[in-house]
């Protein structure tokens, strides 16, 4: 080879060597994305009315409406675009499963639900998260109004107000002071009145995306190791979701209501493991934590990342069992993330399949098990181990996820799928509508064929 | 608990036995000897006329006549008596020349005072440089630090001293005292032993500022990149809380557990720092008695230090079981 070819700048780089770049090259894209990242942020952290962020819902049976969200991150290799263009609504008292690949925007989309996104490289870009969160009806001061205990008449029922000593306290003209009686729930935490409001999660300032976060959605995440912090005890870490936001919980109250919640995921003996500290645990009993830990803030939607994954299966099934159980006692919905088909099937209403940031196939849960159209989730399912089958080896879809930084234009499942038409090389294809509510992006399914 | 401190104890005792036999060997294989040195000056006076019986003698007196072997277990039978000998160059006891409030006492009270303030400062500049990470304000902490840490201390605490002392006049150029000075009170001694000390302190602080900072710095970044961390935004806390409850204390257990390791450095002095600003702490002194080839000085100096090594990591080991509930010693 001519050695003077070796260094002359840029002469041996061959145009299909995308995984390098050069020095220049890395410096302009980090400049290009540090500007975007700090108008982001700044854009994050500007003050603005409520109006902007309180909106109103498409469709009033959703709890949670995702429209056209993209999330990027933004490395020095280039912009990674892993939630890209996603639209789905979960409806109340539903489970939506999400499923897809390691790698293809799953966690992401959760993570921008909840808007814990790690800035400044991730950030919400474009699109609209409407959420109904069911917040307590404050009054003009910003205080919760209390719930009052009512008498069979309807009327408010009043105690007598009594000092140190036990003694009635008496007003100026000697009648007995009276305080309306409030009402208490199980753990004796006191009830307040609550009001639907609808938030656009991608344009909610952070402070009040602090009111939202375990009180009005929660997350169960995918490594119950990990999730716990090991220098405090699981009492003290439950609590806190109590004391952080039940207006008047103090610390005998939330105590009583962390145990009962220990309870509710099938602890044995909830005051063992109140006081004991994360690593004295199993994986299991952690995620039963982690699961009691989003139940304590009573949240509309439990968002699972991926709940069973680090987990073997016989606790799988207890811990899937449970989520079901939990459906029918909370008032509200799960999105249920996962890579295992059999998880989604035993679980979800409806399902999400998502590759390379991308929606390409949603609908019922029948709909994709029984007629899948997309050619990634035929693959999906025939890769998916069964007891009749008699073959030795397990059908794979060939071929790899394409560079999340420099997707083609075309359909990104183009170079792995097995049914191409011609109409595949040119743009990405649009969400076409099967069924009322099975949609597939896949050109095989146009108006033309 | 009691056991396992016993049992590390008694290991400590054999380390330090180690630990003297080495230093000695090393101290006796040192190309300097106080007693040629002596000799050397005594020739001078007296034209080059000294006999061999009196050489003789005079290694006899000082007990390096013998070889290593016989040195160090006469050092060490006379250290288990509790004698730790005699210095050479000042003929009197080690532990009253090591262990007096100008020595000890002055070096400690440097490090002492620049301990706390390196802590106070390093800490919340290694937090803020943490969570505000590649922003501006994470760079310039960098930065600053880094000077900090690059400054070799003869040349930063030479230039605080032209600069304060020499033209601004704001403290006293070296010394401890101001000499020839009647002190109307307590008071007055006391402020002025404080101005003496300003400049060697704030040499101290600024220099070793850079790896606390650094090492803050870097458990932070790795706690805020945990799960526990994601799980504590996830339940609506809000950062401040998440960064001083959560995530401070998980980064605060390698900076307890490395603060046991600080108590040898309280002790030792600041050698070179001591000497720019004529200090009489003990770092300079043992400085001069080791280019001297004071062998009981230095001994005595650095086995006190390696005790304390010895004790310090066992400190270390016990914090971890106090601020960490994942360890259990046994």
């Amino acid at each position: 080879m001519d050695i003077k070819k070796i260094f002359k700048k840029g002469e041996n780089k061959t145009k299909s060597d995308k995984h390098y770049l050069s020095g220049k090259e890395v410096r302009e894209i980090a400049k290009a994305n540090s500007k975007e990242m700090r108008r982001l942020e700044k854009e994050k952290n500007r003050k603005r009315p409520e109006s902007e962020y309180v909106t109103s819902m498409r469709d009033d049976g959703n709890i949670l409406e995702i429209e056209d969200l993209h999330s990027y991150f933004f490395t020095d290799q280039g912009v990674v675009k892993a939630v890209n263009g996603v639209s789905f609504d979960i409806p109340l008292n539903s489970t939506v499963g999400v499923v897809g690949e390691s790698g293809c925007g799953k966690s992401v989309t959760s993570m921008s639900v909840m808007r814990l996104l790690q800035g400044p490289t991730g950030q919400i870009v474009n699109g609209a998260i409407r959420f109904k969160a069911n917040d307590f009806k404050r009054d003009k001061n910003g205080e919760p109004i209390p719930v009052y205990e009512k008498d069979e008449n309807g009327d408010i029922i009043y105690d007598k107000v009594l000092d140190k000593d036990g003694n009635v306290k008496t007003d100026k003209d000697g009648k007995p002071l009276l305080k309306p009686r409030q009402k208490k729930d199980s753990a004796g935490l006191g009830v307040y009145e609550k009001e639907e409001k609808v938030f656009d999660i991608a344009k909610t300032p952070i402070h009040e995306m602090y009111r939202i976060r375990g009180r009005q959605m929660a997350m169960v995440f995918q490594e119950p190791m990990t999730s716990l912090n090991p220098v405090f005890t699981i009492g003290n870490q439950l609590d806190e979701v109590t004391l952080l936001h039940i207006p008047g919980a103090d610390k005998a109250s939330a105590k009583a209501r962390s145990l009962q919640m220990l309870e509710m995921v099938g602890i044995a003996m909830p005051d063992r493991v109140y006081a004991s500290y994360p690593h004295e645990l199993s994986g299991g009993m952690r995620q039963r934590v982690m699961i009691a830990m989003a139940l304590a803030g009573e949240p509309r939607l439990i968002i699972a990342d991926e709940p069973t994954t680090a987990l073997d299966v016989t606790i799988q099934a207890q811990i899937l069992e449970l989520f079901n159980d939990l459906k029918t006692r909370i008032n509200g919905s799960i999105l249920l993330i996962t890579h295992d088909l059999g998880v989604i099937a035993e679980m979800a209403d409806y399902v999400v399949v998502m590759y390379a940031g991308r929606i390409i196939e949603k609908g019922t849960a029948m709909e994709i098990f029984h007629n899948p159209l997309h050619p990634y989730t035929q693959g999906l399912q025939k890769s998916k181990p069964t007891m009749k089958s008699s073959e030795n080896e397990l059908f794979n879809i060939p071929g790899n996820v394409p560079n999340p930084i420099n997707m083609p234009d075309n359909c990104y499942f183009k170079e792995r799928c097995s049914k191409c038409v011609k109409k595949c090389s040119g743009d990405y294809p649009e969400m076409i509508q099967v069924s009322p509510t099975h949609f597939v992006a896949c050109h095989l399914y146009g108006k033309e064929n | 608990m009691l056991k396992y401190i016993l049992k590390r104890l008694g290991v400590s005792i054999l380390i330090l036995f180690g630990v003297s036999v080495i230093l000695y060997v090393l101290l006796r294989c040192m190309p300097v000897d106080f007693v040629r040195n002596r000799i050397m000056e005594l020739q001078e006076k007296a034209d080059g006329a000294v006999s061999e019986e009196l050489v003789k003698k005079m290694y006899e007196t000082y007990g390096l006549d013998g070889n290593i072997f016989e040195g160090y277990y006469s050092w060490f039978t006379h250290v288990l008596r509790g004698d730790f000998g005699t210095s050479f160059i000042s003929s009197r006891p080690v532990i009253s020349e090591i262990f007096n409030a100008d020595r000890m006492g002055t070096s400690f009270f440097v490090a002492a005072i620049a301990t706390v303030f390196e802590f106070l400062i390093a800490i919340p500049l290694g937090i803020t440089a943490a969570t505000h990470q590649y922003s501006i304000r994470d760079y310039l902490v960098t930065i600053l630090v880094l000077i900090g840490i690059s400054l070799p201390s003869f040349f930063f605490g030479q230039m605080l001293k032209d600069i304060f002392a020499n033209k601004l006049q704001w403290f006293p150029v070296s010394g401890m005292k101001r000499a020839g000075w009647k002190f109307p009170n307590k008071f007055a001694e006391f402020i002025d032993y404080a101005k003496h000390m300003f400049l060697p302190i704030f040499t101290v602080i600024i220099l070793s500022i850079g790896p606390r900072m650094r090492m803050t710095r870097t458990n932070m970044l790795e706690v805020l990149n945990s799960d526990y961390i994601r799980t504590a935004r996830a339940k609506g806390l809000r950062e401040g809380k998440v960064i001083y409850k959560h995530a401070f204390r998980n980064t605060m257990i390698p900076i307890v557990t490395g603060l046991a390791g600080l108590i040898p450095s309280l002790f030792s002095g600041a050698m070179i720092t001591e000497s720019v600003f004529d200090l009489t702490g003990i770092g300079s002194y043992a400085l001069k008695a080791m280019t001297e080839g004071d062998i009981p000085v230095i001994m005595t100096y650095n086995m006190f230090l390696a005790a304390l090594s010895v004790l310090g990591v066992l400190l270390a080991d016990l914090m971890y079981a106090v601020v960490d509930p994942r360890v259990k010693l046994a």
